[in-house]
């Protein structure tokens, strides 16, 4: 199994190296290639794993001496989220070869071969980040799906897009110390850098290292205060956006929490209540700027930031001791990842076909192409949490396990409650923008756009498809 | 031949390069061809002797030569390499570096003979500086280095550089006299109580007898030391010289002085270090290499985001690179010595391919002003891949070889209980990142300038970055096995701990490797 595992990190990694040498021609078809062949591992990793019984593993794959270096986990939510990271990679590959195009009127502009590289490379060390069983693996992949983001976002090479190219490596690198910190001293303590040592550590030594860890999980995950950063990397082109902040990057933070807390048995209460009033702090803080944006990109932005804060909700209710929130935040990893992707390459899509985003300049698009109309609005319900979508299963998980803890620990309840308010408020705000753009007489940019390319419609069609079952998957694979 | 044979050899080759270059320029016609064929096979033979004299030490333990005053083991085997590696393709580049500016008009064909024989009487005298055991040797080398280096500095013979050239030479000079006091008063030291002074001159017996040495007169000497050889590691405050020496001299030369140079001076400090801790214990050595070591960084990261000029920029990193390798020395344990001799490889090597990469910018555009630096990757999109990669691995980025030797200083500085310390060293390394990455941004990026032609040039200035990109790549993911063993080995010299066995984090993460069993006994996984 562990040579299925290191084939889907090594593979993306291999096809950027060739996509580079390749010409401008082949490198997007040389990119999808390794991204279904990335997707096809972690496929067949999934598989070979649920017919052995789901036994979690850990696979030792350097060391030196007694100290390891570098290890895959293979268990129920590596493989879950590492299937959705790389899947959604393939899908942003596929969406990518249309969108990069000259019939693009937002950015007439063929995909260099740069561009697929990096995706490519983010794809591998997105799987060799899931996969990690190690905090210096953790930390590798951590840094370089920073770089990745810094190339990726400055691709179009404007004096503004470098500068939140910068801005996003910078703040997300700030945040890597803490988990240099938290290495440092796992090492310190126990004498390798695996996470599984965790469980032997006394409460004081837990602590710091779950700080550490929570720290650099902020700055990857957008929460106040290294929160920054995302609105800015918008710049980037909207597939990018897509995958890398909103689908992929920005999970990393929560995924490393997730995997700590996994790792660490009991974990102390302290860790919970700084994690869950940030998380609360962060909701009210992002929806607050829900309000002004008039950037569809920008908007989305802010809504992941959110939505990122209750998964950190859910992670520190587990603390305290709920299963159900754990569950629920886990799958709210795996399932906003589909319906966010949806959102922003709907977004990408009108963008192609109208070359604008700017909100109140659309209407109607539910006339002009059905397809985009249908997607804004799964993608709109499925981000909100509203029946049947996705977000809804995960999200009523979250609340039912709050609700849960807060018997015993009373002071949770106003957070609980705060956050389903907001996830009331988010709701309306969006039907708002929907009810605004969707339905009704097409505008005049509405009206004159272009045809939605086959390939990304083949991507939306999926993404619509998998925001409303992505739930049903997450819920019987994790048990 | 036996292995004495091969450090007379290796001593010798350059030397008789650089007469044989200085001699060509009578050869008229013939002379630019005769000096750069001389200087090819000067180099290539030099990189040789020094792999092969560092794998004999590694093989078969230390070689002293010509009566002691020569010793090479496990440490300075690592510099010699890294001398032998460097200057050879810095050497290879700096064939095509100076073939354009010959074509140019910028130098003239005897000129060219003073360079070649300069650049190989400079790396002679580097030779000298890594192997020699004569402590007053030692300090003759390191002075010597300085005149070598000079005359490549001021070789363009513009005001600006002759100015670089003077300052440096000054400078250096009054620094290292400082580093002369500290050799005499060491020297003085054990003739005194030695039974046979005779002796007191070599650092093996020094090292020997460091027991006996008379505290107070050791402590004021590792300051001269420090003070003195730092001055020429460019250790801030006395760095001053480096920028302006590292910017006005023709790339390679600037590659060699940051790869190479630096890296000598730095020997010898390690080298009076080693006795130092013998003598006095390690707390007061280690203390002031860590306060000179952030104070380096400090200055430096903040010198590296207000920069405009490119080669400047690189410079100031190297004080900061020197810096890191001080403090985590001074960190101490196993891992913070691994970690520094570690970081001694890893930047020179991405020192030499960022000042080679400077230097192609510097022939297309003719300046190094980054407001004026523009798209390079369309100029020369070789040159930019490689200078961008180049860039982000010296900040630290994976999956290249400094991201390992950063994060085992900051794993060194937690263990040994400097965690505040290692928070400000890596906010100030944030700081280094976004100052390179800004570089990268500005120069590589964005559309060129149409007043420039297209086109890489010629071979001979890619190859060795590609080498050197290679190499970068190869120490990052996984650490051949002779240069774990070289680390282990020079690691135990500088902890003087004989055969006992060194904690983990000798070789390099991510691979499989056996390195030294069982790091039971070493204070690093005892915690």
């Amino acid at each position: 199994m562990e040579n299925i595992a290191l084939a889907a990190i090594l593979v993306p990694f291999a096809g950027a190296a060739l996509t580079l040498l390749a010409g401008q021609k082949a490198a997007k078809w040389l990119c999808q290639l390794f991204a279904a062949i990335a997707s096809i591992c972690m496929a067949e990793l999934a598989y070979t794993y649920a017919a052995a019984g789901k036994v979690a593993h850990t696979y030792l794959v350097a060391a030196v001496g007694d100290t390891t270096l570098f290890g895959l986990t293979v268990d129920s939510v590596s493989v879950l989220i590492g299937f959705a990271v790389v899947v959604l990679g393939f899908l942003v590959a596929v969406y990518s070869s249309a969108y990069m195009s000259e019939g693009n009127r937002e950015h007439p502009h063929e995909g260099t071969p740069r561009y697929y590289a990096f995706l490519l490379v983010f794809i591998g060390a997105m799987a060799g980040l899931v996969l990690s069983s190690t905090l210096v693996g953790q930390l590798l992949f951590f840094e370089i799906t920073g770089g990745c983001s810094w190339a990726l976002i400055g691709y179009y090479q404007k004096p503004k897009s470098l500068a939140s190219a910068l801005k996003a490596l910078l703040v997300t690198h700030v945040g890597a110390i803490g988990l240099y910190f938290a290495a440092a001293l796992l090492f310190a303590h126990t004498g390798s850098f695996a996470l599984s040592g965790l469980a032997g550590l006394d409460d004081s030594a837990k602590t710091l290292i779950f700080f550490g860890v929570l720290f650099a999980a902020w700055g990857k995950s957008a929460q106040l205060p290294l929160h920054i950063w995302l609105p800015d990397a918008m710049e980037a082109p909207t597939p990018v956006s897509a995958y890398l902040h909103a689908a992929s990057m920005v999970k990393v933070g929560v995924y490393i929490f997730a995997r700590a807390i996994l790792s660490a048995g009991h974990v102390p209460e302290i860790i919970g209540v700084v994690g869950s009033i940030m998380a609360v702090a962060t909701l009210i803080y992002g929806f607050i700027l829900y309000l002004p944006q008039k950037d569809m990109k920008r908007l989305l932005a802010y809504s992941t930031i959110t939505q990122l804060a209750y998964i950190f909700f859910a992670l520190s209710l587990s603390i305290f001791g709920s299963n159900l929130a754990l569950k629920g935040g886990i799958a709210h990893i795996f399932n906003h990842a589909f319906a966010k992707s949806l959102f922003f390459l709907v977004a990408g899509a009108i963008s192609y076909t109208c070359g604008t985003r700017s909100l109140p300049a659309l209407k109607g698009l539910l006339k002009q192409s059905p397809l985009l109309g249908i997607g804004f609005c799964v993608a709109a319900l499925a981000v909100t949490g509203v029946p049947p979508f996705n977000g809804f299963f995960s999200k009523f998980a979250i609340f039912a396990g709050g609700f849960e803890v807060a018997r015993t620990h009373w002071m949770l309840l106003p957070l609980v409650i705060l956050a389903m308010l907001e996830s009331v408020a988010s709701f309306a705000w969006f039907l708002h923008w929907f009810g605004a753009t969707v339905p009704g007489e097409t505008s005049e940019v509405v009206a004159a756009s272009s045809k939605v390319p086959l390939a990304m419609q083949f991507v939306l069609v999926v993404l619509v498809i998998m925001s409303l079952g992505s739930s049903f998957i997450a819920a019987s694979w994790l048990g | 031949m036996s292995h004495m044979e091969w450090v007379y050899a290796l001593l010798l080759t350059p030397f008789a390069t650089a007469l044989l270059a200085f001699f060509s320029r009578g050869l008229g016609a013939a002379a630019r061809r005769a000096a750069t064929l001389f200087h090819l096979l000067g180099i290539t033979l030099m990189l040789v002797l020094s792999l092969g004299t560092a794998f004999a030490v590694l093989a078969d333990g230390p070689i002293s030569a010509a009566g002691g005053w020569f010793y090479i083991d496990g440490l300075a085997a690592i510099f010699l390499a890294l001398i032998g590696v460097v200057g050879f393709l810095t050497g290879l580049y700096s064939i095509g570096y100076m073939r354009h500016e010959v074509d140019n008009g910028e130098i003239s064909v005897p000129t060219l003979c003073t360079y070649y024989g300069f650049f190989n009487l400079f790396l002679c005298t580097m030779l000298l500086a890594v192997t020699a055991n004569n402590i007053i040797m030692m300090w003759v080398a390191i002075e010597a280095t300085t005149l070598g280096s000079t005359f490549l500095v001021g070789i363009y013979g513009q005001r600006s550089s002759l100015e670089a050239a003077w300052k440096y030479v000054i400078i250096c000079t009054v620094g290292v006299a400082f580093g002369l006091f500290g050799t005499v008063l060491v020297y003085s030291n054990a003739t005194s109580v030695l039974a046979d002074p005779s002796g007191a001159v070599f650092w093996t017996v020094l090292l020997g007898h460091a027991g006996q040495l008379d505290p107070a007169l050791m402590r004021i000497a590792f300051v001269f030391v420090l003070i003195g050889f730092g001055t020429k590691a460019g250790l801030f405050p006395m760095h001053a010289w480096l920028p302006d020496a590292h910017s006005e001299a023709p790339s390679p030369v600037s590659a060699l002085l940051s790869a190479a140079l630096l890296n000598c001076a730095l020997l010898v400090i390690i080298r009076y270090y080693i006795i130092v801790s013998k003598t006095l214990g390690p707390a007061f050595p280690r203390m002031l290499l860590l306060a000179f070591g952030i104070m380096s960084i400090a200055v430096a990261a903040l010198f590296i985001i207000v920069q405009r000029d490119m080669k400047r920029l690189l410079a100031y990193s190297s004080v900061e690179n020197m810096g890191l390798i001080a403090l985590s020395i001074g960190l101490g344990g196993p891992l913070g010595v691994l970690a520094a001799l570690l970081h001694v490889i890893n930047h020179s090597l991405a020192k030499a391919l960022l000042f080679c990469g400077s230097g192609n910018i510097l022939l297309k555009y003719g300046t190094r002003d980054m407001d004026a630096i523009k798209g390079v990757a369309r100029v020369a999109p070789l040159t930019a891949l490689l200078m961008g990669a180049g860039a982000l691995a010296l900040g630290g980025m994976p999956p290249f070889n400094i991201f390992i030797s950063e994060f085992m200083v900051v794993t060194a500085g937690i263990h040994s209980g400097h965690p505040w310390l290692m928070l400000v060293t890596l906010l100030l390394l944030t700081l280094v990142l976004a100052g390179l990455v800004r570089m990268v941004a500005r120069t590589l990026l964005g559309p060129s300038p149409d007043a420039v032609a297209r086109g890489e040039l010629g071979v001979l200035t890619l190859l060795p970055m590609v080498l050197l990109l290679a190499m970068m790549l190869t120490l990052g993911v996984s650490m051949p096995r002779p240069v774990a063993a070289a680390l282990d080995s020079a690691a135990r010299i500088v902890l003087d701990q004989g055969d006992a066995p060194l904690a983990a984090g000798a070789a390099a993460p991510w691979i499989k490797t056996t390195a030294k069993p069982v790091p039971t006994a070493a204070p690093a996984a005892g915690l």
